[in-house]
């Protein structure tokens, strides 16, 4: 590594030094408590993927270049130099880490591992050597939320198309439009992922509720997150608020993606709008009394998307709702807060067949959980989950189904 | 008098409290020069006030005695017994009667305090040489740990000498008379050589001086940044 590369990523580190931050970064004691939270750790009982030790490849570097004496005491505190060997280390801490906090649970200072985990990916980014794939997928976002206008017409020919789908479960009075788009001034802006799947079950459930609603022209997902990129975290981020805002909506209800929630729950700043996830919304609903609902057959369980449940607060939410829908509900965790992370956030999940061989021995713990439940549906409200546990049932050979929370409160969807 | 001994008991001291609070005043400083990082990154479920089960985090640590219970007792042994010879030091200035409140000599616990303290220590020092403790652990944890072992084991023999072996030749009036001495700046450590035990207290302050020195230099400021990250997390 050369001298100006090295200046660089230095730069990019000291910008991440909050006060929060740095308090991460110098109370940990190494106690190693943290070690059994880890669902990679528990999967595959080795150090390099305890939260601690994650933590300490980039603390290494820190204590080298940012604390007092980090060459003299540096040796004691095994501090390192930042080159290429610490570059490769990096990567693999930064992406063997979901991102899922269930080692904040554990200890005892609160240290945030996935906050440090951000100086690793800044730096993996400022060095060129970050997953490809997530910052092709970044970029691509990018530019389609600039290329907006010419994708309109496209765009609103395939809702056309879903627009069947959602009478199908939910019939619209005479006149009113199954997918409203760009409806100034509606209660409510969703913010969907591309699909069917996010769009249809949702709108349904909207117009059931007689929500006045309309749904964003830009996805959801914000790979600007995965890949830990500050700057195109906020350009993804900003198209949302600003349509928000040009709308004059009064919340910006998002889909089940976990990162898009967190996102554009902590990120989006003070606005004249409030931000709610699906979840949430269609949780209200229910006890608003805004739908009527059957209950379904079936035993189910439910998956808590960490960056929703354990990073967001949503935890009663979706228990309500399954209690409302379905008769037979196996809880997975004793307590939601110590819910196994699925093995798929981080962007791992994004990265598609590069990672799965890891997520697949990573999530040993996740699929053992699904299986003491018996459940023959597992439920979660996150795209990113979804996925995952669907990998995860065919690897493991569980034999369950994985639906989406939304689709099945659309499916319990009854007359008044 | 030993010169030896009067380094250790006269300019070392104020060398070692001198690094200790500089350190520390430009450890905390640097931290709090940092801008506060604006998103919320509360972990949920929360509980309020959020300041409150923070402090409860802190000083009790409730997450360590659920997930693994030997190393709390080990914790709180260790923190306890560190809280009571800190306040038993205060008596070695001046008398408080609050602190007599269970009567004692110098010292209360009758040295069992210390004990709990060593056994404490070694069980996190002999914690630290089995994986994955050992994987996460550096020379620095190590070194703190021994340290902190030699400064209780030395603190110790010396209550353990006056009260278990009779060796009362040096005792409250002679500590007093010493850091008193030190406090207004007339350093006279005389009274607490004369005793044949007095090499317990030269090494006892020897090691205290030097944990002192690195203090701030270590993870030790722990007990200083812990409050202020759990907050963080309780939101």
């Amino acid at each position: 590594m050369d001298t100006a590369l090295k200046d660089t990523l230095l730069a990019l580190y000291e910008g991440k030094l909050t006060r929060q931050m740095m308090l991460n970064l110098e109370t940990c004691t190494r106690c190693g408590l943290c070690t059994k939270a880890c669902h990679a750790y528990a999967s595959m009982p080795l150090p390099k993927y305890a939260p601690a030790y994650r933590a300490e490849v980039v603390r290494r570097i820190y204590k080298k270049y940012f604390l007092p004496l980090g060459g003299l005491w540096g040796r004691l505190g095994e501090a390192k130099p930042l080159d290429d060997a610490a570059l490769e280390e990096l990567n693999e801490a930064a992406y063997s880490c979901t991102g899922c906090r269930r080692c904040m649970v554990y200890c005892p200072f609160g240290v945030d591992t996935q906050q440090i985990m951000s100086i690793a990916k800044l730096l993996l980014i400022g060095a060129g050597t970050e997953p490809e794939v997530l910052t092709m997928l970044a970029d691509m976002s990018i530019s389609k939320g600039e290329a907006i206008d010419s994708m309109k017409e496209g765009f609103l020919g395939g809702l056309k198309r879903l627009e069947e789908q959602v009478v199908a479960k939910w019939k619209v009075e005479a006149g009113a439009v199954p997918i409203p788009t760009d409806v100034e001034g509606a209660d409510t802006l969703y913010v969907a992922l591309a699909g069917a799947h996010s769009i249809v079950p949702a709108a349904a459930i909207f117009n059931a509720a007689g929500e006045k609603w309309t749904l964003s022209f830009f996805e959801a997902v914000n790979f600007g997150a995965f890949v830990g990129d500050p700057a195109k975290t906020k350009l993804i981020l900003n198209r949302i608020v600003d349509e928000a805002l040009r709308l004059k909506v009064k919340q910006v209800c998002v889909c089940e993606c976990g990162t898009a929630v967190r996102v554009l729950k902590q990120l989006s700043g003070e606005q004249p709008f409030t931000v709610t996830s699906l979840t949430e919304m269609h949780a209200r609903y229910l006890r608003e009394g805004r739908i009527a609902v059957r209950k379904l057959p079936g035993s189910y369980t439910y998956h808590d998307p960490c960056q929703i449940a354990r990073n967001g607060g949503v935890m009663d939410e979706p228990r309500y709702i399954l209690s409302r829908i379905v008769e037979d509900y196996r809880e997975m965790a004793p307590e939601p807060a110590y819910n196994w992370c699925c093995g798929g956030g981080g962007g791992l999940v994004a990265m598609g067949e590069d990672t799965l061989d890891f997520r697949m021995k990573s999530s040993k713990v996740k699929a053992e959980q699904i299986a003491a439940t018996k459940a023959a549906i597992v439920t979660t409200a996150c795209e990113n989950c979804h996925t995952q546990l669907e990998n995860v049932n065919t690897h493991y050979g569980l034999g369950t189904e994985v639906r989406f929370l939304s689709s099945l409160l659309a499916d319990a969807l009854a007359a008044r | 008098m030993h010169a030896f001994s009067w380094f250790v008991l006269v300019p070392m001291v104020y060398a070692a409290v001198l690094v200790f609070l500089v350190g520390m005043a430009w450890r905390i400083g640097r931290i709090l020069k940092r801008p506060a990082f604006a998103p919320p990154l509360t972990l949920f479920p929360v509980k309020r006030p959020a300041w409150l089960y923070a402090l409860s985090d802190t000083l009790f640590m409730p997450r360590v005695l659920r997930h693994n219970r030997t190393l709390w007792i080990a914790l709180m042994a260790f923190h306890l017994g560190l809280a009571v010879l800190i306040i038993g030091h205060l008596e070695l200035i001046r008398e408080f009667k609050i602190l007599q409140i269970i009567p004692h000599a110098i010292f209360p616990g009758k040295g069992l305090v210390g004990l709990v303290m060593l056994l404490s220590l070694a069980y996190f020092l002999v914690r630290r040489a089995f994986s994955p403790t050992k994987e996460l652990s550096t020379p620095e944890d190590s070194l703190v740990l021994v340290l902190l072992m030699a400064v209780v084991l030395f603190g110790s023999q010396m209550d353990w000498a006056r009260t278990w072996y009779g060796y009362e030749s040096m005792g409250l009036p002679e500590y007093r008379g010493y850091m008193w001495s030190l406090l207004t700046l007339k350093p006279d450590p005389s009274m607490v050589l004369s005793a044949g035990h007095a090499f317990m207290l030269v090494a006892h302050v020897l090691f205290a001086n030097l944990l002192l020195m690195v203090f701030p230099f270590t993870h030790l400021p722990h007990a200083m940044f812990s409050f202020a990250l759990n907050r963080v997390r309780r939101g």
